[in-house]
């Protein structure tokens, strides 16, 4: 599956704040993020959590009903993201 | 750099059942009694654990400079079941049965008063749960303690009984959201406290000399630290004997800055600073260190 505009960018602010060593190309937006998949953890989720509340203005609350569908794969994130960014 | 589980998967001895009973007991004949009851429990463990008795010795024979004796391991285990019996008095809030002294407190509530929050890294060294001395009385903010809640599970749902509405609240360690909790407590002014030794699968690390050997220890705290912009204050609560705790805070670091260029050296110096403070009280009160395991043991090629 290729990656929207959004994703791409996203997975690019991911790969640089986390100082990943995977080439932007080779994200599944369908993978898991946390755990398998890119293989986060929980600091992780933290600091992409606050490069997107800079970035889109969209804060990312431990107390989300939608966690676990949020931080399910760089899509789902990406959609959040599109749907709630103020900036 | 990862590594394989060396501690997370040993399961707790003794069943949910013994452990009631145990605290039932202690409860029952206050904290002489409870005490009295350790030594032959500290006895059979002496003589039929094998694996605790490996980690003890490892770790003795560093940090005495000398082959440890039965004698040595048994105030070891002695001084560890002491720390847990307490834990169960702390729980109830019988504080009255200990003689705390405290030392830094003015420093920590000088850091707490900024309403900017702040991070206390302790060990498995004493009792981590003498915080709860500091919960209950005069600190002016709550106190969260982040911990993997399937280890010592058994042992802390049968405390829990004992205070259901205990002033300290537990953060779970192991899912997505759980630093997302600490950066909203820490953004209520809060004290998150987190135990900063212990390496767990997966997590990086970074090697530190520590009691004349290279240890691994965590980057995740100081990364941590280091994203949220908090302030970090160390503590220890070392178990001198009799009723007395010396309680101490000390401060580590107003900002933990890990730069872009140079982030791994930063991150190896801060783990360094933080194995040096633990080797310095482990000098201190060798028989309060609580990682039964092979704390130096690592592996580096995953």
């Amino acid at each position: 599956m290729s990656m929207n505009e959004l994703e791409r960018e996203i997975a690019t602010l991911i790969v640089e704040e986390l100082r990943l060593d995977i080439a932007i190309d080779s994200i599944d937006p369908a993978a898991l993020l946390y755990s398998e998949g890119l293989g986060l953890d929980s600091i992780d989720v933290l600091e992409i959590a606050l490069v997107i509340s800079q970035r889109y203005g969209v804060q990312l609350r431990s107390d989300d009903v939608q966690n676990k569908h949020i931080f399910s794969s760089l899509g789902a994130l990406a959609n959040h993201v599109a749907q709630a960014r103020t900036r | 750099m990862i590594v394989r589980p060396l501690w997370i998967d040993q399961a707790e001895r003794g069943s949910r059942l013994l452990m009631q009973l145990m605290v039932y007991l202690a409860l029952l004949l206050g904290r002489a009694g409870g005490r009295a009851l350790l030594y032959p429990i500290c006895a059979y463990f002496l003589v039929f654990s094998r694996r605790a008795r490996l980690a003890s010795t490892s770790y003795l024979s560093r940090v005495l400079d000398r082959r440890p004796g039965v004698r040595d391991m048994f105030r070891h285990y002695l001084c560890f079941a002491t720390t847990i019996l307490d834990r169960a008095y702390l729980m109830a809030k019988r504080f009255g049965y200990f003689d705390c002294h405290v030392d830094g407190a003015d420093m920590l509530l000088a850091v707490v008063a900024r309403r900017e929050g702040c991070l206390l890294f302790g060990a498995h060294l004493g009792s981590f749960e003498m915080l709860r001395v500091l919960a209950a009385t005069g600190c002016p903010v709550p106190v969260q303690i982040l911990m993997y809640e399937q280890n010592a599970g058994k042992l802390n749902s049968v405390l829990r009984n004992l205070n259901p509405k205990s002033s300290m609240q537990v953060i779970a360690l192991g899912r997505p959201q759980t630093m997302l909790l600490v950066a909203e407590a820490l953004a209520r002014g809060e004290i998150v406290a987190l135990l900063a030794d212990r390496v767990v699968t997966g997590d990086r690390f970074q090697l530190c000399p520590f009691l004349g050997t290279l240890a691994p220890f965590p980057e995740g705290p100081m990364v941590l630290a280091a994203a949220l912009r908090a302030p970090v204050v160390l503590f220890s609560a070392i178990y001198r004997g009799g009723r007395r705790y010396d309680i101490r805070f000390e401060p580590f670091a107003e900002r933990i800055i890990l730069p872009r260029t140079g982030r791994a050296e930063a991150l190896r110096t801060e783990c360094a600073r933080y194995a040096g403070w633990l080797q310095s009280h482990c000098r201190d009160a060798p028989y309060n260190w609580f990682n039964f395991y092979d704390f130096w043991k690592h592996d580096k090629s995953c």
